[in-house]
C-alpha cells in the first residue's frame, strides 16, 4: 500500500481526539472521509501532514516510515477550506511559489505555471492580485499551487466548504480531471454526504475519532450510521 | 453673496498649527533678539554654521541620536516580531503579554534610576551602548504588544501551508510573513524610531551628560537660556521624524488604506 496509517492516538489535554487511526490507501487513489464537524478529520489530516505529532502509532508513506519527518520533508500538501492565497502574490505567483521554494530554474517554472494555469482555465487571471479573483478561481489557484509541487500525497480538508452549490459541482468536476491528468493520491475530508461519494475512490466515515474505511460503496450505503439511507428515505419520500 | 465665515476659520487654525514650526526656524536664524525690538540684531546661518564646528556639537549629536534611534528601531522592530511570534504560540501567552507592560508602570526617570545599579555593574553606563540598550527596555516590549494583534490562526494556517508546500522557517519568513507584515514593520520602526529619538528620562539618567543626543542638547541650551541654539536643535530634532512621516504616508497609509 502507497499509504499506510497505523494505530495513530492523539489527545489534546484530556481529550481523545483521534482514536487508533488505522487505515492504506493505494497510490493514485482518493479516500473520501466524511465526518460532522469536531469528529477529529481535521487533526487526523493534521497528524498524517506531520503538523500535529501524534502521541503514539506511524505513518508509512511509499514503504518509509515518516511519523518523525517534518512537514516540510514529508512532500505532503494540506489544503485548507480557505484558499489561503498569499496575498501580495498574483495567480502566477500564487501557483509558483513552491516551485520557488525548491529554487527550480525560471524557464522551467514559467513552462509548468502555464500549463497548470491552462489546466485550471485561468489563463487570462494570471497577473490578477487574489482579492480581484472569485471565490472558485481562488480556489483552482490554490489547487494550481498545491498539485504543482507534485506531491506524494494530498490532504483535502473540506476545500469546497465555503463554495457555493454551482462551484462547488464545477471544482469537483475539475478535481476528478486533476487527479486523473497528474496522478493524485489523496485524502478528501468532507461533511457532505453526495460529495463523498463522488470524489472517493473508497469511502471513510469518522465519528468521534474513530474512522472506518469500506471496502466499497454498497458497504457505505447500507451502514445506517452514515446516514445515506436516511437520505435516501427522505428524497425518496418528496418523489412520492 | 453670503460670506462663509469656514475658510478664515481654517486658515486661523493652520496658522496657529504652523506658528511654532515656523517661529522656531526664525528663531534658529537669530541672535540677540530683545525685548521690546521687533526684529532680531541679527537674522543669517550664523547659528547654522556652528552645526559644523565641533564647538556646539550637534552635529555629533545628531550622529549619536541617530546611531541611537536607528539601532534601537531596527533592534526592537525584528526582535518584537520575532518574539512576538514566540508569544503568541505559548500555552501562557497571556501572562507573557501582561509582563510586557512592566516597564511601563514606572516613569522612564525612576525605571532609568531603578536600573542603573545594574548599568554600572555591567559598564554601561555613561556610553552609547548603555542609552541603546535602556532605550531597547523601552521600546521593545512596545513592538511586542504592537506585533500581538498580527498573529492568529490565519498566519499560522500560512505557516503551516508554508511547510507543507516544502518551505523551511527562513523562507516561511522571507517570502511571507515578512511581506504580509510589511506595513506594521514599518510603522513599528516608525514608532520605536520616535520613542527612542525623543526619549530624555533614562538616556539622561543612564548616559549621565556623557551621551548627549539632540533631545538632550535642546534641554541644555533651554537651560541655559539660549533659545537660539535651541531652536536650532529642535529643527534638526523634528528632520528626521518629518522624513519618517513622508515616507510612511507616502509607502504604508496609501497601502492600509
Amino acid at each position: 500500500m502507497f499509504l499506510e496509517v497505523q494505530n495513530i492516538v492523539k489527545h489534546f489535554g484530556k481529550e481523545q481526539v483521534v482514536k487508533d487511526l488505522t487505515f492504506s490507501l493505494d497510490a493514485k487513489k482518493t479516500l473520501s472521509i466524511l465526518g460532522k464537524s469536531g469528529c477529529g478529520k481535521t487533526t487526523m489530516l493534521k497528524t498524517i501532514g506531520g503538523l500535529v505529532a501524534p502521541d503514539s502509532g506511524s505513518v508509512q508513506l511509499n514503504g518509509a516510515d515518516i511519523t518523525n519527518i517534518r512537514p516540510e520533508k514529508r512532500n505532503i500538501v494540506y489544503l485548507y477550506q480557505e484558499d489561503l492565497l498569499f496575498p501580495h502574490l498574483n495567480a502566477f505567483e500564487n501557483i509558483a511559489f513552491g516551485l520557488r521554494l525548491k529554487k527550480i530554474p525560471e524557464n522551467t517554472i514559467k513552462e509548468e505555471v502555464t500549463h497548470m494555469l491552462c489546466s485550471l482555465e485561468l489563463e487570462s487571471q494570471s497577473q490578477k492580485m487574489p482579492n480581484q479573483l472569485s471565490g472558485g478561481q481562488r480556489q483552482r489557484v490554490s489547487f494550481g499551487r498545491a498539485i504543482i509541487t507534485n506531491p506524494s500525497l494530498l490532504l483535502l480538508d473540506e476545500p469546497f466548504g465555503s463554495l457555493d452549490a454551482g462551484t462547488r459541482y464545477r471544482m469537483q468536476g475539475l478535481f476528478q480531471n486533476l487527479s486523473q491528468e497528474f496522478d493524485i493520491t489523496s485524502l478528501f475530508v468532507t461533511h457532505d454526504l453526495k460529495e463523498a461519494v463522488l470524489m472517493g475512490d473508497k469511502i471513510g466515515f469518522m465519528q468521534a475519532g474513530n474512522l472506518k474505511v469500506y471496502t466499497d460503496k454498497e458497504e457505505f450505503i447500507a451502514d445506517p450510521a452514515t446516514g445515506v439511507k436516511d437520505e435516501i428515505r427522505f428524497w425518496g419520500g418528496l418523489e412520492r | 453673496m453670503k460670506l462663509s465665515w469656514k475658510p478664515f476659520v481654517l486658515s486661523l487654525a493652520v496658522l496657529l498649527i504652523l506658528f511654532p514650526f515656523v517661529y522656531l526656524v526664525l528663531l534658529s536664524f537669530a541672535s540677540e533678539w530683545r525685548f521690546p525690538d521687533l526684529l532680531p540684531s541679527y537674522f543669517g546661518l550664523k547659528n547654522w554654521s556652528t552645526i559644523l564646528s565641533s564647538e556646539a556639537g550637534l552635529l555629533s549629536s545628531f550622529a549619536s541620536s541617530l546611531v541611537i534611534s536607528l539601532s534601537v528601531a531596527i533592534v526592537s522592530t525584528l526582535s518584537g516580531f520575532l518574539i512576538s511570534r514566540a508569544v503568541f504560540y505559548h500555552p501562557k501567552k497571556n501572562t507573557l503579554t501582561l509582563l510586557a507592560y512592566f516597564p511601563y508602570i514606572l516613569a522612564p526617570v525612576v525605571f532609568a534610576a531603578c536600573l542603573s545599579f545594574f548599568f554600572l555593574k555591567m559598564g554601561l553606563f555613561g556610553n552609547i551602548t548603555g542609552v541603546i540598550v535602556a532605550q531597547f527596555i523601552i521600546a521593545f516590549p512596545y513592538a511586542l504588544l504592537f506585533f500581538s494583534s498580527f498573529w492568529n490562526q490565519k498566519v499560522k494556517s500560512y505557516e503551516d501551508l508554508v511547510a507543507t508546500l516544502g518551505g523551511n522557517r527562513w523562507q516561511t519568513y522571507l517570502k511571507v510573513l515578512f511581506p504580509l507584515a510589511k506595513g506594521l514593520l514599518l510603522i513599528c520602526f516608525f514608532q520605536t524610531f520616535l520613542i527612542s529619538w525623543f526619549e530624555y528620562g533614562l538616556t539622561s539618567i543612564i548616559g549621565i551628560g556623557k551621551v548627549q543626543t539632540l533631545t538632550i542638547k535642546v534641554f541644555l541650551f533651554i537651560k541655559e537660556a539660549n533659545y537660539y541654539y535651541g531652536a536650532l536643535s529642535c529643527c534638526l530634532l523634528i528632520f528626521p521624524p518629518v522624513v519618517l512621516l513622508y515616507f510612511n504616508k507616502r509607502y504604508v497609509f496609501k497601502k492600509l488604506v
